[in-house]
């Protein structure tokens, strides 16, 4: 029988960067043009199969508005991983990305997975913050990097399936303490759906 | 001639006799009034002759004068004297080439005699007189004609043999006569000689019937006349004699001498007249008399009594008195004319005794005295000619006039004869049209016809319409009591039919929630079932479809968008949240379908009664119920104004505008990113074209200048979107977000920290814990912390939440209220929802949940109602201090949360690789409670 491990993760980021999207398009695969501003947060699940257990993901989103950063740690608090969205086309979201980055570091939970989501690559013509800095950063604090469109459904499961990577296998020994069933490490799942 | 004849003929010796001296002394009248008296007692008519009068004189003078005419057999004229009795005739007239008149229009009587020399003019007493003369003078002319003058003794013989005969040949020739003119009877006692015997005709004065003309022979027969007087007196003749020499002349003298005392006498004696031989006047007279008063003599014949003499007799003494006074009139005139003719004696004595010289002088006076007469009358015929020549002209004047007259009489006369035909004709139109009508008619009357052929047809046509119009009015009456009834029909069979749809609309909603349940609990597991079950939710969510096309002509179909332009169905591409957006649809529509009827109409009522506003607890409870949309604008200004009044300025929002476009606000870049992000489910924002996002960013940076403290808040794009949406005026809507963020709001709920709205996020959970106890329990089992979605609640008073219609209701009472609504509803709402929550016991499913559940709540009434009334008591008080008290709290772990950072800060940089993995827990700890 598969297990399911649910994995709490939170989105972090400035605010329209395209968190609410890109969580929208790996729920319900869709995109909206419009999307409210998250006031508050969204919640949201997928459970993904990753190798010999099903991934499921307690999505919870948040605003982006500097002034609801108050209102995060209640999100990232017990997150197995954290995905940390910036828009490519404005270098102050990727300023903002590091912040939180760092507002992680200092009070997230402990080993907490970081993806760093470079959204909007649909719009690389217009891009601010070039690749090789999110990854040369992305190495820096050991946090995946991919560029995503939300829009354009471009890498979007691969940056949920490489947290999935990320999250160590469940040690039949331990249990999680932020709620998700730990399965096994696995290392086969990560390579099934890669691009 | 015959009258002369037969004067002989009947009268035997005397009339010879007298005829024949007659004739000797050449026309005298001796002779002549001899015949006049002897034919008293024979034939009166024989002779013509008789008074008229006769027109004559000049000047002042002229006149009718009286004059005796005669008409003389043997010299065969019509003589003229002044009196019967004349010894001779003023003048003679010849009549063979006379021309006879009379005139119709003058006076009665009269006629004239035209020579070619002269014209008289005569009137005789009455008409039968004239036209007696006239006969017989054309009688005369004609026998002047006819026959030349013949020798007295020829025709005498003829007529002794065949008297009758000639008789016979009168009457022929009176017969032929008769033609033109019937013979006219002689006219008694006014002509013949008898006429003689008749005083003159009345005059004014005798010296008016004085011939001035013939002065002369005037003269010379008064004097005959005076002659014969002395005569008649002196000698004393018989009988015979008498009776012709003095003629009328005696008469006169003697008359007024002997009448008064011989009147009497004569009336005594009429017989022994003839014997007594005293004086001719006086047998005269009596015979006269026997002439003159036949009745008189005849009523004494035959004895009449004694008082019929009397009266008889006082009659006869009337009558001679009247007499004797012309008697004496004349005796007077006679006087003067004695007196002329005695200067005249004077004057030729004068003459006879005078010298040769004197003589010769007094000739040569007369001869003058001649001559200056002739002149004046040369003169006075001069006078005459030119007045003749002068009558003329004006006679021919006067002719063209009346020619002038006849010709205008003329054509008046034609003028009339066309109008009495044209009016014959009119009314002969206005009397019989309608037989006129079938025969051609003239233009005129062609238009009149057809006039009136309208105006019949107009009356008629009026009569049907009034029919008509009565006939329509019963029908109108009736078809709106009809409609009244069909319409109340409708209205029970559209509520059952809503009630029926909202049933329907829940077994649907629960059917699906079976199924989707169903699917859940299936899972990925049996793949059969699986299958089957999602068949059936393709199905269901199809059913939509057909019902909208295919069914009832839809009586309230679920319209794309509501009222205020919110989709009323969310685009979910998920299967399972298709579904329950689905659900929830069908549920807000068989509430709003129930509800229309029972709650909206009276609720619309009230308000449409609803005056001015004014602050009250009837309006509270109004509000709370909800404004009807056509009056919530109106409200929601007057709620909005309520509240700023001490902000507001007038042109203060344009004045903040102006400054945005002087300096960019910091927040402009994150609102102009939000414009498109507001309301996306709301087709007032979302279309292209719309003026929303526009207004909403004018009204957002205005308040970012109105505030810079807050600036823009995400959020606050809902809130100015709602005003928009509701009062449609952009400086309308920034006043509303003004009185909710500066007014309502506690201060710093937008601020950078949002302490206020973290704060009462706390207080909802005190409060929760206290209305909500069961539930507060079970999401505390659960770990579940409402915030994530509480937050905005409050932050955004329900605008990502509730569906349209329940969340403007909300907004109208938080509007008056303020945030204690905000509250209530949110307690109301996990109310609402309690049991749902309660069933769930998974965190997840929790969490699934709440995202959602708002949108699930249809029932806006029941929802009022755990909200005023549920969670009542409801102090102020308590929010009040519990809000401080939170907020206090808050502040203080804030300040804290800094400390501790620095701490932690300070020690990672003293002991770098240490990682304080406490601070992170006391976080987590902290973000939890
Ligand atoms: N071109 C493009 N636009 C995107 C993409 N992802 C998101 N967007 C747009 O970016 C805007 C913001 O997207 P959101 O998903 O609301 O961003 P967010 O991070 O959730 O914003 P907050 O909720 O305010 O923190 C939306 O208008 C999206 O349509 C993408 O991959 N490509
Ligand atoms: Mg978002």
């Amino acid at each position: 029988m598969m297990a399911i491990r649910e994995l709490k993760v939170c989105l972090l980021g400035d605010t329209g960067v395209g968190k609410s999207s890109i969580v929208c398009r790996f729920v319900q695969d869709h995109f909206d043009h419009n999307i409210s501003p998250t006031i508050g947060a969204s919640f949201m699940t997928k459970t993904v199969p990753c190798g010999n257990e099903l991934h499921k993901f307690l999505i919870w989103d948040t605003a982006g508005q500097e002034r609801f950063h108050s209102l995060a740690p209640m999100y990232y608090r017990g997150s197995a991983a954290a995905v940390i969205v910036y828009d490519i086309t404005k270098q102050d979201s990727f300023h903002t990305l590091k912040k939180w980055v760092k507002e992680l570091k200092e009070h997230g939970p402990e080993n907490i997975v970081m993806a760093i989501a470079g959204n909007k690559c649909d719009l690389s013509d217009i891009r601010e913050v070039p690749l090789k800095d999110a990854k040369e950063y992305a190495e820096s604090i050991g946090a995946v990097v991919v560029e995503t469109s939300a829009k354009n459904a471009i890498n979007i499961e691969e940056l949920f399936q490489g947290i999935s990577r990320q999250i160590p296998p469940l040690d039949p020994h331990e249990n999680g303490n932020n709620g998700a069933i730990k399965l096994g490490k696995q290392a086969t799942q990560a390579s099934r759906r890669c691009c | 001639m015959e009258g002369a004849q037969e004067n002989p003929a009947e009268s035997s010796s005397s009339v010879l006799r007298s005829e024949e001296p007659a004739s000797g002394p050449e026309g005298l009248p001796p002779e002549e009034s001899e015949g006049c008296a002897r034919p008293l007692e024979e034939a009166t008519p024989k002779k013509l002759c008789g008074y008229l009068s006769k027109f004559g004189g000049k000047g002042p003078i002229r006149g009718w004068k009286s004059r005796w005419f005669f008409y003389d057999e043997k010299k065969r004229r019509l003589y003229y004297s002044r009196t019967a009795q004349d010894a001779n005739p003023l003048d003679s007239i010849d009549l063979s080439s006379a021309v006879f008149d009379c005139k119709a229009d003058a006076e009665e009587g009269t006629f004239e005699i035209k020579t070619p020399s002269r014209i008289i003019t005569l009137k005789a007493a009455t008409k039968q007189a004239m036209l007696y003369w006239l006969q017989q003078l054309q009688m005369k002319r004609w026998e002047l004609h006819n026959s030349p003058p013949a020798p007295p003794a020829a025709p005498d013989a003829t007529l002794a043999g065949n008297g009758p005969a000639l008789r016979l040949e009168l009457e022929q020739e009176e017969a032929e006569l008769e033609e033109f003119l019937c013979p006219v009877q002689t006219p008694p006692g006014l002509v013949g000689v008898a006429a003689a015997l008749q005083p003159v005709p009345a005059m004014p004065s005798a010296l008016q019937n004085i011939s001035l003309k013939h002065l002369g022979t005037e003269i010379q027969n008064t004097m005959y006349n005076i002659r014969g007087n002395r005569q008649a007196h002196g000698t004393g003749h018989g009988p015979p004699e008498d009776e012709s020499p003095p003629s009328g002349e005696p008469q006169r003298a003697e008359q007024p001498l002997p009448s008064d005392p011989s009147t009497p006498d004569a009336v005594d004696s009429p017989k022994p007249a003839p014997k007594s031989s005293l004086t001719a006047n006086l047998i005269q007279k009596a015979k006269r008399q026997h002439n003159t008063f036949p009745l008189f003599a005849e009523g004494l014949t035959r004895n009449r009594t004694a008082q019929e003499k009397a009266l008889a007799l006082e009659q006869q003494v009337l009558m001679l008195t009247k007499e004797l006074e012309s008697q004496k009139e004349l005796v007077r005139i006679l006087h003067k004319a004695l007196e002329a003719a005695q200067q005249e004696k004077r004057a030729s004595s004068a003459y006879l005794a005078g010298e040769d010289k004197d003589r010769l002088e007094l000739v040569r006076h007369q001869v003058r005295q001649i001559a200056e007469l002739g002149r004046r009358l040369e003169a006075l015929e001069r006078e005459r000619e030119n007045l003749a020549q002068t009558a003329s002209l004006q006679e021919q004047q006067v002719r063209e006039l009346q020619q002038h007259v006849q010709l205008l009489m003329d054509k008046n006369q034609a003028k009339q004869q066309v109008i009495c035909e044209l009016s014959e004709q009119v009314t002969r139109n206005f009397m019989h049209p309608p037989p006129q009508a079938s025969v051609p008619p003239g233009a005129g009357d062609r238009d009149f016809l057809s006039q009136q052929e309208k105006m019949e047809h107009l009356k008629d046509d009026i009569e049907a319409y009034r029919t008509q119009n009565g006939f329509l009015n019963s029908e109108i009456h009736q078809v709106t009591k009809i409609w009244r009834r069909v319409a109340e029909k409708e209205r029970a069979l559209l509520t059952k039919c809503a009630y029926l749809q909202a049933k329907n609309c829940q077994v649907e909603s629960k059917y699906l929630a079976g199924l989707r349940r169903l699917q859940e609990v299936m899972g990925g597991e049996a793949s059969q079932c699986s299958e089957l079950l999602r068949q059936l939710t393709q199905e269901a969510l199809q059913w939509e479809a057909r019902e909208a096309s295919a069914e009832v002509p839809e009586l309230s179909p679920i319209s794309e968008y509501d009222e205020y332009g919110f989709l009323t169905v969310p685009n979910y591409e998920v299967e399972d949240l298709k579904l329950l957006a689905k659900i929830q649809a069908l549920e807000v529509h068989s509430h709003h379908l129930l509800a229309h009827e029972a709650v909206e109409r009276p609720l619309r009522e009230r308000w449409a009664a609803l005056g001015e506003l004014t602050p009250s607890v009837e309006l509270k409870q109004l509000l709370r119920a909800g404004v009807p949309r056509e009056h919530r604008p109106r409200v929601w200004k007057w709620l909005v104004h309520l509240r700023i009044q001490h902000l507001w300025s007038p042109g203060r929002y344009q004045e903040l505008l102006s400054q945005g476009q002087v300096h960019e606000h910091p927040a402009a870049r994150q609102i102009e990113l939000d414009l498109n992000r507001t309301f996306p489910n709301n087709k007032h924002f979302t279309c292209p074209s719309s003026s929303f996002p526009d207004k909403l960013r004018r009204v957002l940076l205005a308040f970012s200048w109105q505030n810079p403290a807050i600036g823009y808040c995400q959020g606050l794009n809902r809130l100015a979107a709602i005003a928009l949406l509701v009062l449609e005026e952009e400086e309308c809507a920034f006043w509303c977000l003004v009185a909710i963020v500066e007014t309502i709001m506690p201060a710093g709920y937008y601020s950078k920290t949002l302490t206020s709205s973290q704060a009462d996020q706390r207080v909802l959970r005190d409060l929760l814990s206290e209305k909500l106890p069961r539930l507060m329990a079970h999401l505390a089992q659960h770990r579940v912390d409402l915030s994530f979605v509480t937050f905005n609640w409050f932050l955004v008073v329900f605008a990502d939440s509730l569906i349209s219609n329940i969340l403007l209701r909300v907004w109208d009472a938080f509007l008056y209220e303020g945030t204690k609504v905000v509250f209530r509803y949110a307690l109301a709402i996990f109310k609402y929802n309690e049991d749902e929550i309660l069933r769930l016991h998974d965190s997840l499913e929790i969490y699934q949940y709440l995202r959602f559940f708002t949108k699930t709540i249809c029932n806006s009434q029941k929802l009022m109602n755990i909200a005023f009334n549920d969670m009542n008591p409801f102090p102020m008080k308590q929010l009040r201090q519990l809000r401080t008290a939170h907020r206090e709290r808050l502040e203080a772990e804030l300040r804290e949360l800094e400390l501790l950072k620095a701490e932690y800060l300070e020690a990672r940089n003293s002991k770098a690789p240490a990682v304080p993995e406490g601070c992170a827990s006391e976080d987590e700890g902290e973000g939890e409670a």
